[in-house]
């Protein structure tokens, strides 16, 4: 039983024409969208003071433990 | 957003075959280059410096070498007294073939006759395929 001729020409270029455009889409997704979002949450909490927000909820009456100071 | 960028980059690194743009010369047909490299080999009184010349270039293209190709290799080995070589050029192709299984046992399938003519072992015969 003799083995049939396989592909042996453009294996590299074959290879390349599917994985590239995912790298390279994997990159630009980093750059355009991960690394800005990061910097927005880090932007958001560097000066985040969390007692200041627990007090503004509170007083907006949203939690159920803690009811708004004074009543 | 990672879909969006994919299809992005498809476009610009895609070169389909048949819409390759050359800016210089004849395209080369696969025939052709098949041929022009069984030349190269067959050259009589083919040097050392010339088998390993050719070997390096022809294992640096997109490409496994036709067995007709390595055929005329492995007889240059021979005409150079070169066993080591010959050997060689077969872990060669295999290692070419990378993933694709299924190249190397067809080469060797092919050059069968050839490597009985001359005497070549195959790297498996030998128990150098291992590690």
């Amino acid at each position: 039983m003799s083995l049939p001729k396989p592909v042996m020409r453009g294996l590299l270029a074959k290879r390349l024409k599917f994985h590239l455009p995912i790298a390279f889409g994997v990159a630009i997704t980093t750059f355009a969208v991960t690394e800005p979002r990061k910097k927005a949450y880090a932007n958001f909490y560097k000066n985040y003071d969390a007692v200041k927000e627990f007090k503004a909820m509170r007083e907006a009456g949203i939690f159920e433990s803690v009811r708004p100071a004074g009543k | 957003m990672l879909f969006f960028a994919a299809i992005l980059s498809l476009f610009l690194f895609l070169t389909p075959l048949a819409s390759r743009c050359y800016s210089h010369g004849k395209v080369e047909t696969e025939e052709e280059f098949d041929s022009r490299w069984v030349t190269y080999f067959s050259k009589p009184d083919i040097d050392a410096w010339e088998l390993r010349k050719g070997m390096n270039t022809l294992i640096g293209y997109d490409l496994v070498p036709e067995p007709k190709i390595l055929d005329s290799a492995l007889r240059a080995c021979r005409r150079l007294n070169d066993l080591a070589s010959a050997i060689r050029i077969l872990e060669a192709v295999k290692d070419k073939a990378g993933s694709h299984k299924e190249i190397y046992p067809y080469v060797i399938q092919e050059l069968k006759p050839t490597l009985t003519e001359l005497g070549i072992s195959t790297p498996e015969e030998l128990g150098i395929d291992k590690l």
